[in-house]
């Protein structure tokens, strides 16, 4: 069970314009007044945590080849995704495919591929 | 072939992919057919996700191995929800991608646009198929087409859509058909010790269901939930050999599958009855058995992390069943009028109706068929427990013709039971305990049914009301169940015509009774042993008395 203290610290960080040192001294101050200034190591554990599991799903974007990274990272924030360097991934055959907050953008010609031999092989 | 080849690869020069937006989570744990996934928040339980094997290969090697892997959203955690893998969990990895799919269009998980619910394909394509609790064709006969998707997962009936039980569903066996009938729409608990019997009841309810018209005859699902492959390989043969499987549907989630899909099959059951209840078509499907299930749900709670209760079954495991045999419904005429019945299996250990699964599916059933392994030892077959057997709402489905027949044997068979430990001192006995016992063993003898032989309504009837009358007093006790055989082949051959209007009218009317006492009657007189007493019920007391007496008078003069 993660501590309810980093979550909230963690969504509270995440907001714009957060000011992280004041935000911890707040926490710091109330953790104080409550009697549970035993609970900072663990809420530090627990933010770390979090902060690794989030890690995973960052924005990353990928181009199959780098000539087209320009115009993937236009289409990415386009769509909301805020990166500012592409990784090349051959395998991806032609196109881009980004993840982001726990989402996947895919305009790669590899998943249209494999989609289109499932569905040759499914009406054989 | 050159010209195809260069056709597809400027296809696929010129291939402009187009974007798609999807939730995804990522693997964080599995282990034990259950995967714990970070992200997915957007999920809801009974969804179904999907294992995106290629998302880190090369298209090469996404193409080998181009199976997909679903999994079933079974707990919604804090920060991320836990999955029972639907196929080899040992292709899932840590780190793997997951992605949620897409409801279908015109669904109702489509409108409240949450992902796709599991669902599998139901359809009249279905029929003669042996399939796995995904819907997928397991006997080698191709792929089922034609076919449209259901959730496993429905809300039940409610009260205005439902009419009462009183369509009779023939069993072929005679002990229930007389003592514990099942109407449509009903359900029916058989329960008993391992080898007792169970599944044979089941499978002759199937075969008998060839004796019904074909405009009323329901449509059979057999579903097999932890059975061995070897035991669903023979019921299938023998379906198969009797020429059931035209009108039966094998759903199968043998011993060696997950955990998840012995959960999954009695739910695959129900969504394909229901498929025909809503058609306005009656169906029956039988859960073979449900005890397995319940270790089943076990299992996979307990890797979920769920807390255990009573015996380590999980808090829902009432519910579990509940929210399943509430699927069995009659509907109201304005619904269409169609049934799903409900034959569940419970397996007990040594006898024991009282542990936890049992006693829960007891309460919920509106009866059971209670199979004594005492009495199946004894080559009583069906082995059925009179006194603890009881069906609350089939009496009123039952024929007329039935009910007349068969009302008193319960009573008659409960006081045999009664009396059958005072057989042994025989010789002691007065001559109204002897005449008790002797029609005792004359009914249970009559009642016995060798295994695959279910008989039409009109036999039963017609044996029964001999049994009754008094028609079998003409021979020894142990020798009824011979006497019987043969009154079954001499009514065939000789009362046609009477079995015909008992068949068609469903009553025994007076004129019907007169040519039916004509016909034993003759039977009697033809076969029974020229020694023994006529068969008139009243001339009978008198001279089978007789000879008691006289046995008495000659004890006591010694």
């Amino acid at each position: 069970m993660k501590n309810p203290y980093a979550q909230a610290l963690y969504n509270a960080a995440q907001k714009d314009g957060a000011d992280a040192k004041d935000l911890v001294a707040r926490l710091v101050k109330l953790l104080e007044k409550q009697g549970r200034s035993k609970l900072l190591p663990s809420i530090l554990q627990d933010l770390q945590r979090i902060e690794a599991r989030n890690a995973k799903v960052d924005s990353v974007v990928e181009v199959a080849h780098e000539k087209d990274s320009a115009h993937a990272l236009k289409e990415a924030n386009a769509l909301g995704i805020h990166a500012t360097k592409t990784h090349t991934n051959p395998t991806l055959i032609q196109g881009w495919r980004a993840t982001a907050q726990g989402k996947l953008f895919d305009r790669s010609a590899k998943r249209s591929l494999i989609e289109l031999y499932r569905n040759s092989i499914a009406h054989h | 072939m050159e010209s195809i080849i260069k056709k597809i690869e400027q296809e696929i020069a010129a291939l402009t992919p187009t974007l798609r937006e999807e939730e995804t989570g990522v693997v964080r744990a599995t282990g034990d057919g259950i995967a714990e996934i970070d992200g997915l928040e957007g999920a809801v339980m009974t969804e179904m996700v999907l294992f995106d094997p290629t998302f880190d290969r090369t298209l090469e090697e996404a193409l080998k191995d181009s199976d997909q892997i679903y999994g079933l959203v079974l707990n919604l955690e804090e920060d991320g929800v836990r999955v029972v893998i639907l196929g080899d969990s040992s292709k899932v990895y840590e780190g793997m991608r997951v992605r949620r799919v897409p409801a279908l269009a015109g669904t109702a998980a489509g409108e409240a646009k949450t992902g796709r619910l599991l669902s599998i394909p139901v359809g009249d394509e279905l029929v003669g198929r042996v399939v796995n609790p995904l819907g997928e064709p397991v006997d080698g006969k191709g792929p089922i087409k034609g076919t449209k998707l259901m959730p496993i997962e429905r809300e039940a009936y409610g009260v205005m859509d439902r009419a009462p039980v009183n369509v009779p569903l023939h069993t072929g066996i005679k002990a229930i058909d007389a003592m514990i009938p099942i109407g449509r729409g009903q359900r029916e608990l058989i329960i008993g010790d391992r080898g007792v019997g169970k599944t044979t009841i089941a499978i002759d309810t199937i075969l008998n269901q060839k004796s019904e018209p074909e405009a009323t005859r329901p449509i059979c699902i057999y579903v097999a939930i932890g059975q061995k492959e070897s035991k669903t390989a023979r019921i299938v043969a023998d379906l198969t050999e009797a020429g059931a499987m035209e009108y039966t549907i094998v759903v199968t989630a043998p011993a060696s599958s997950p955990a998840a899909f012995q959960f999954l099959a009695p739910f695959a059951g129900a969504t394909i009855g229901e498929h025909f209840m809503e058609q306005g078509k009656d169906a029956l499907v039988i859960y073979d058995d449900l005890s397995k299930q319940a270790v089943a749900y076990r299992q996979m709670a307990l890797l979920l992390r769920r807390p255990p209760g009573r015996e380590a079954y999980p808090g829902d495991v009432f519910y579990l069943h509940s929210r399943l045999l509430e699927r069995a419904a009659k509907l109201s005429k304005e619904k269409g009028g169609g049934s799903l019945t409900a034959l569940p299996i419970i397996e007990t250990q040594e006898g024991d109706i009282s542990a936890y699964i049992p006693t829960n599916v007891i309460s919920i059933t509106d009866g059971q068929i209670f199979l004594l392994a005492d009495l199946f030892n004894k080559g009583q077959r069906p082995a059925i427990d009179v006194g603890n057997s009881v069906s609350r709402v089939g009496s009123s489905a039952q024929t007329k013709a039935m009910k007349k027949v068969s009302g008193k044997i319960k009573l008659e068979l409960a006081q045999f039971r009664e009396l059958e430990a005072f057989m042994q001192f025989a010789s002691d006995l007065d001559s109204e305990t002897k005449k008790r016992i002797d029609s005792g063993q004359r009914m249970t003898q009559m009642l016995n049914q060798p295994q695959g032989k279910p008989l039409p309504f009109e036999v039963e009837s017609a044996v029964i009301f001999a049994a009754v009358n008094g028609y079998f007093d003409s021979f020894e006790p142990s020798q009824t169940s011979a006497a019987e055989v043969r009154l079954q082949d001499f009514l065939q051959r000789e009362a046609k015509d009477v079995l015909k209007t008992i068949r068609d009218s469903k009553v025994i009317e007076e004129a019907t009774e007169a040519s039916l006492r004509a016909a034993l009657d003759k039977f009697v007189a033809r076969m029974a042993p020229k020694t023994e007493a006529t068969p008139d019920a009243k001339a009978d007391v008198t001279t089978l008395e007789m000879p008691v007496e006289a046995a008495e008078g000659i004890e006591s003069a010694e």
